[in-house]
């Protein structure tokens, strides 16, 4: 069976699982993340009911490095991605969500359908001792179709603008100041050039020390296992502060040497140095509405 | 023959004493305050819910209060009232009071703790048809003349409680006569007005005159507050100085597990979590002293408006809500963290 026929299967069951969940938040561990995202990777938070996140975010270029520094502001001057998106609870276990990427890879002008499910919630007495979530992303690339034969954005079908992102994510709160998650994930490209395979497996990691009430300290680490790029160069990874205003925003400020936003960009296509220089600077801005 | 006349008349007596006691027990537990005051010649009609209106009934008016929806005559659950509240968010159900004479925070504060129920800024559903006036004191100074018509009638205080505390929709007419059933069951009872064997003796006399009537009535009637008062107080001119009284860290405490952690715990109805954390005291007391939204002080006398895309927002509370006593014991609180003797 091919892979794309699993993962619609896969997200089908676990759609069919989130409906029948019903998470009481009052017994639960609160926020082991702040917000849906910890830096480039997904949290295990989804939002709750009713509840609708406009997010944006963005990544500049390259701040140290042959790319950075003075001639571009340190980065600031040019922009790798740009996210903007909404995304919605449908239950307090269930979010979905809609985004359009610049994106960084050669595929370009993406626009993303995700669905985040929460499958366990850790709660305050010690029943479920971890969190776990699952996330389903396709990507669809909406960039013109070139003329150039061998290119990725040839296009020779329509199916070949998909990419798909599966990842399983179990995270723990520790007390009320540190959190960590661990991750799991198939990323798959219905085109990708003749040195590569279509689908790859990565692990993850990501973790939260809150300093004070609104701030929090975050970091996050993906390992990709791309055939020919097995060097640490090609691990995204990043590091970052995180606020939350106590309004319904939560603002991100980070450094990482990923220059995609979303899964099925940075994952495969991150080959940025950190000892070279090209990290940049980013930030994701998160706003909450009720509707 | 005097014998069997003794022991007929012991008997006798025995079976007295329990048959002239039933009615003051059935009195005690069960009758409603209002029902009462209408047998002594009080009119409450113009209360009284029209239950005739298709879907309108008192189950559906706690399902309203409750969940902030109802079931409509045709079966279908209504839309949401409010996205952000529910009555249950700002106003009890049951007795809060421990004395229903007086409106006095710090022995609420006391009782909401006993009774394990939270300790909020509004007055409690309980007895609300029992009032003669809603929305008194300095409400008029935040709803202008909109409490015009809420202050002396029921149905208008419940749909400017809808519309404008709630941040919610208009209460369709069969809603609004379903609560006002609904609250009609959770109104005052006789037992809740602690009354003394000459009291009790006054309004179960089955001979009483039109005068013994009315004095009842009036005896009643002065049994319990008939409005909730609502005073605006300022905060301190000087919030780096406080109000200059020594505030209580256990009472501090009591208040905001009861008051404060009812709304933003895992932000139940707030955009703001807080916990009993160190972190969440530390960030409140860092504003204390300020001017910003996150003072004590500012939040808790001026309260915070709703916005554009943030409805829910925080009541202010009123001096019968929260007295300067406890304001101070609230900031104690925020300084030196929990006592331990009251920790476990």
């Amino acid at each position: 069976m091919k892979f794309k026929h699993l993962a619609i299967i896969y997200t089908f069951i676990v759609l069919i699982m989130a409906v029948g969940i019903k998470i009481n938040a009052q017994s639960k561990v609160f926020q082991t993340f702040k917000d849906t995202r910890v830096i480039n990777s997904h949290s295990t938070e989804t939002l709750k009911a009713g509840k609708m996140d406009i997010r944006i975010g963005h990544r500049f270029g390259d701040l140290a490095g042959e790319a950075g520094g003075w001639p571009s502001f340190y980065g600031l001057e040019s922009a790798q991605d740009i996210m903007t998106g909404v995304e919605y609870g449908v239950n307090n276990g269930l979010t979905v969500g809609v985004t359009r990427y610049k994106g960084s890879g050669p595929l370009k002008q993406n626009v993303n359908g995700m669905a985040k499910v929460k499958i366990l919630e850790q709660d305050l007495n010690g029943k479920n001792s971890f969190s776990l979530a699952m996330v389903g992303i396709t990507t669809f690339s909406t960039m013109a179709k070139s003329e150039t034969e061998g290119v990725l954005n040839y296009f020779a079908k329509t199916n070949h603008r998909l990419s798909y992102h599966l990842e399983m994510i179990m995270a723990r709160k520790f007390g009320n100041r540190f959190s960590l998650q661990l991750s799991s994930a198939i990323t798959h490209r219905n085109i990708v050039s003749s040195s590569e395979e279509n689908s790859t497996i990565s692990l993850g990691a990501a973790s939260r020390i809150q300093m004070t009430k609104a701030m929090g300290l975050i970091f996050d680490i993906k390992k990709p296992f791309l055939p020919n790029k097995n060097g640490f160069q090609h691990w995204p990874a990043g590091v970052g502060f995180e606020w939350e205003t106590g309004g319904g925003h939560v603002f991100q400020l980070n450094v990482t040497n990923a220059t995609g936003l979303n899964e099925t960009d940075y994952i495969p296509y991150t080959n940025s140095d950190w000892t070279k220089g090209q990290f940049r600077l980013g930030f994701t801005i998160s706003r909450l509405f009720t509707i | 023959m005097m014998k069997y006349l003794i022991v007929y008349a012991l008997l006798g007596f025995g079976l007295y004493i329990p048959y002239k006691s039933s009615p003051k027990a059935q009195t005690e537990n069960n009758q409603k305050v209002a029902d009462l005051e209408i047998s002594l010649g009080r009119n409450l009609d113009f209360k009284m819910p029209n239950l005739t209106i298709k879907g309108a009934s008192a189950k559906v008016g706690e399902e309203i209060v409750k969940t902030g929806f109802g079931e409509s005559s045709e079966g279908k659950k209504a839309k949401k009232q409010s996205k952000h509240f529910v009555c249950t968010s700002c106003h009890n159900v049951v007795k809060e009071d421990p004395n229903l004479m007086k409106n006095d925070p710090e022995q609420r504060l006391i009782y909401t703790v006993e009774k394990g129920i939270p300790y909020l800024q509004g007055t409690t559903l309980y007895g609300a048809v029992n009032r003669n006036t809603y929305y008194n004191g300095d409400y008029y100074k935040k709803y202008g003349n909109l409490v015009d018509k809420a202050r002396n009638d029921v149905r208008e205080a419940i749909q400017l409680c809808a519309v404008e505390c709630a941040q919610g929709r208009k209460l369709e007419p069969w809603e609004i006569e379903s609560i006002l059933a609904y609250l009609w069951t959770i109104g005052l009872k006789v037992s809740d007005l602690d009354l003394n064997t000459e009291e009790n003796k006054l309004i179960s006399d089955p001979n009483k005159t039109n005068m013994d009537k009315t004095l009842a009535l009036e005896m009643v009637r002065g049994k319990y507050l008939d409005k909730s008062d609502a005073t605006f107080t300022p905060p301190p001119t000087d919030r780096k100085v406080g109000n200059g009284l020594i505030g209580d860290a256990k009472n501090g405490y009591l208040f905001y597990k009861q008051s404060c952690l009812h709304c933003h715990y895992q932000k139940k109805y707030s955009y703001l979590h807080l916990d009993e954390s160190g972190m969440s005291r530390a960030y409140l007391r860092n504003a204390v002293g300020t001017y910003h939204n996150n003072s004590i002080y500012q939040v808790t006398r001026w309260g915070v408006a709703p916005k554009a895309g943030k409805r829910s927002y925080m009541p202010q509370y009123t001096s019968q809500k929260m007295s300067e006593q406890q304001l101070a014991d609230l900031i104690t609180y925020l300084d030196i963290g929990v006592p331990k003797d009251i920790k476990k």
